[in-house]
């Protein structure tokens, strides 16, 4: 499940995206087709089937706030997101993307993220918690702890022990 | 040696290993929360892998967001989701009683100290009796309900003053939206927030909740009440024994900032679209229409808040360009409020009751807005398109403020 390098495109938010944009509650289903369709909906209801595997999120402060509902989480894997980078991610949010194996990334240098362009081919080097952009300088990311990697690294928290082969 | 905040100390004592220098620790829970759409999320993977619950009668499962189901769908959800609370042989299965955080304060199993996960953002609530109450995904619930623990880090603390006396038209309301106002929305982001009640009289238990239940809109991981006479009598009036061993922060605890505010200078507030931290006061606000306000959710929707709206309208009539829906927080409010007469004075007022349950305050219940509806709302959260279409608008505000605003069918700078 490990997968070191994420390249995709560059999809750019603000500070403060909350869940119910993300995923809007009326998609909330046990049918992963109903939530794979329901991902930004509302904000832009042509953005979902513009989506391809490996893009990669970008947001300002606070990424991911609000409810708890998993299916935010449920429609970004289904939709193959390839990973956030974001100023700053809401607590639940970045419990639930980790739990799920999704790789959640900060910037070292908050203010690098408006270099970032709606589009931008990006190459996101995971062990080197490096994000390098196709036209630019490469972009530091702050290292994750060892914690948030051993949950990574054995496919989520499902695969942990007492579920998964122990440590 | 520096003194410990109150969740370090109700971290510690729920420590599973001794590694204090670590990042992330095991720590056991005392209760566990969740409710039908986020429970039925994890049904199929919890009994794939024929896991047990660690200990049903720690658990407390109610449907809330379907109750009762109005679509075919949410019908199917429901049952899967009761059909796996029965299979688990949860102890505390409470079909359409209310909604989950109401009635984990109303269980013995919310105690001062307590530690509680659930499946719920707004989880957090717990707080408002001094338990480190905390929502969280599906997944982190899953192993929860089956291991008894879960992985957390000892959150940097934020004490809150509250000193003062508040003046009788405010509430824990226009408290926390206050804060919200000075702090933003990740101004408490991983924190505990640890209120310290200093005013006099002190803070209701239903105005607690309310703070607390909204500390997660500051983007808390705790939002808990230091216990006091207050939290003692009402789980003594709650468990018929009152709560032991209260547990209390060091005097030298060490916190990462400190806000003080001063009740005697609160004003009645309210948060702008679309944002609960786009907080004004209500005098500031512009001539507003509404068409519809909403009185409940887990944030308000207690007895206090509904005494408070049958006070406002109590011989007077909801503007009749308004649709004012109210949802008691659970059936025992509800009942509570039929034997005081509010459920009364509010349905001779033109207000519409509906069965005790999240309603419209997340888009998904009878309730919800249209494109040209201005709501009025004392749920937790007006983020864009929330309770309804896209382009509908949402104030949040004090159970007071959502009745005076419904009588007048408009927010006005002198509402009060």
């Amino acid at each position: 499940m490990a997968n070191d390098i994420i390249t995709g495109r560059a999809w750019v938010f603000g500070d403060d995206l909350n869940t119910d944009v993300i995923h809007p509650p009326e998609f909330f289903s046990l049918h992963p087709d109903k939530v794979k369709r329901g991902l930004f909906h509302k904000f832009d209801p042509t953005l979902q089937s513009r989506l391809e595997p490996g893009d990669i999120l970008v947001g300002g402060k606070n990424f991911g706030c609000g409810s708890s509902r998993e299916t935010s989480m449920r429609s970004l894997l289904l939709n193959e997101l390839g990973a956030i980078v974001a100023v700053s991610f809401a607590r639940i949010f970045f419990r639930n993307a980790t739990n799920n194996g999704l790789r959640c990334f900060t910037f070292a240098q908050p203010d690098v993220r408006h270099t970032i362009v709606e589009g931008d081919r990006l190459t996101l080097d995971v062990s080197a918690s490096e994000l390098q952009p196709a036209n630019g300088d490469s972009i530091s990311l702050a290292p994750t702890g060892p914690f948030i990697q051993k949950i990574w690294a054995a496919g989520g928290l499902l695969h942990m022990p007492p579920f998964g082969p122990s440590a | 040696m520096a003194g410990k905040t109150l969740s370090d100390k109700i971290l510690d004592a729920h420590a599973l290993d001794d590694d204090a220098g670590a990042t992330h620790r095991r720590v056991r829970i005392d209760a566990l929360l969740g409710h039908d759409a986020t429970t039925a999320l994890i049904a199929d993977a919890f009994e794939e892998r024929n896991l047990k619950v660690w200990d049903p009668d720690r658990v407390i499962l109610t449907n809330d967001h379907f109750s009762p189901p109005a679509t075919a769908e949410r019908a199917d959800i429901s049952n899967r989701f009761l059909a796996f609370a029965r299979n688990c042989g949860v102890k505390h299965l409470m079909l359409d009683r209310g909604i989950c955080h109401q009635l984990l304060v109303e269980s013995p199993l919310c105690q001062p100290g307590g530690l509680i996960v659930g499946a719920d953002s707004h989880t957090i609530m717990g707080g408002g009796i001094g338990a480190c109450a905390t929502g969280m995904g599906s997944t982190d619930i899953l192993y929860a309900l089956a291991t008894g623990t879960t992985w957390m880090r000892w959150p940097e603390t934020i004490k809150v003053e509250l000193v003062g006396s508040m003046p009788d038209h405010c509430s824990g309301r226009d408290i926390i939206l206050s804060l919200l106002q000075q702090l933003g929305e990740s101004g408490g982001q991983y924190r505990s927030l640890e209120f310290h009640d200093l005013t006099e009289p002190k803070l209701s238990q239903d105005n607690r909740f309310a703070v607390s239940n909204m500390a997660v809109e500051l983007g808390g991981k705790f939002g808990l009440f230091v216990p006091d006479e207050v939290t003692a009598a009402y789980c003594e009036a709650r468990d018929g024994v009152p709560p032991s061993g209260l547990i209390r922060p060091d005097v030298d605890a060490v916190y990462e900032r400190v806000v003080t505010i001063d009740l005697g200078a609160m004003r009645p507030m309210v948060a702008k679209p679309w944002s609960p931290a786009n907080v004004v006061e209500v005098a500031e606000l512009n001539e507003t229409p509404i068409t519809v306000a909403f009185l409940g959710s887990c944030s308000s929707g207690r007895l206090s808040d509904l005494r408070e709206a049958a006070d406002e309208l109590q011989g007077h009539q909801v503007d009749p360009g308004v649709r004012f829906v109210v949802i008691p927080a659970s059936v025992e409010v509800f009942k509570a409020a039929l034997r005081a007469g509010y459920v009364e004075s509010l349905t001779e007022a033109g207000a519409i009751f509906n069965h005790s349950s999240c309603g419209p305050c997340g888009g998904i219940d009878k309730g919800v807005l249209g494109a040209t509806d201005v709501c009025v709302s004392t749920s937790n959260r007006n983020f864009r398109g929330r309770m309804g279409h896209w382009e509908s608008q949402t104030y949040l505000a004090s159970a007071r403020t959502v009745a005076r605003a419904a009588r007048r069918g408009r927010l006005a700078p002198d509402l009060y």
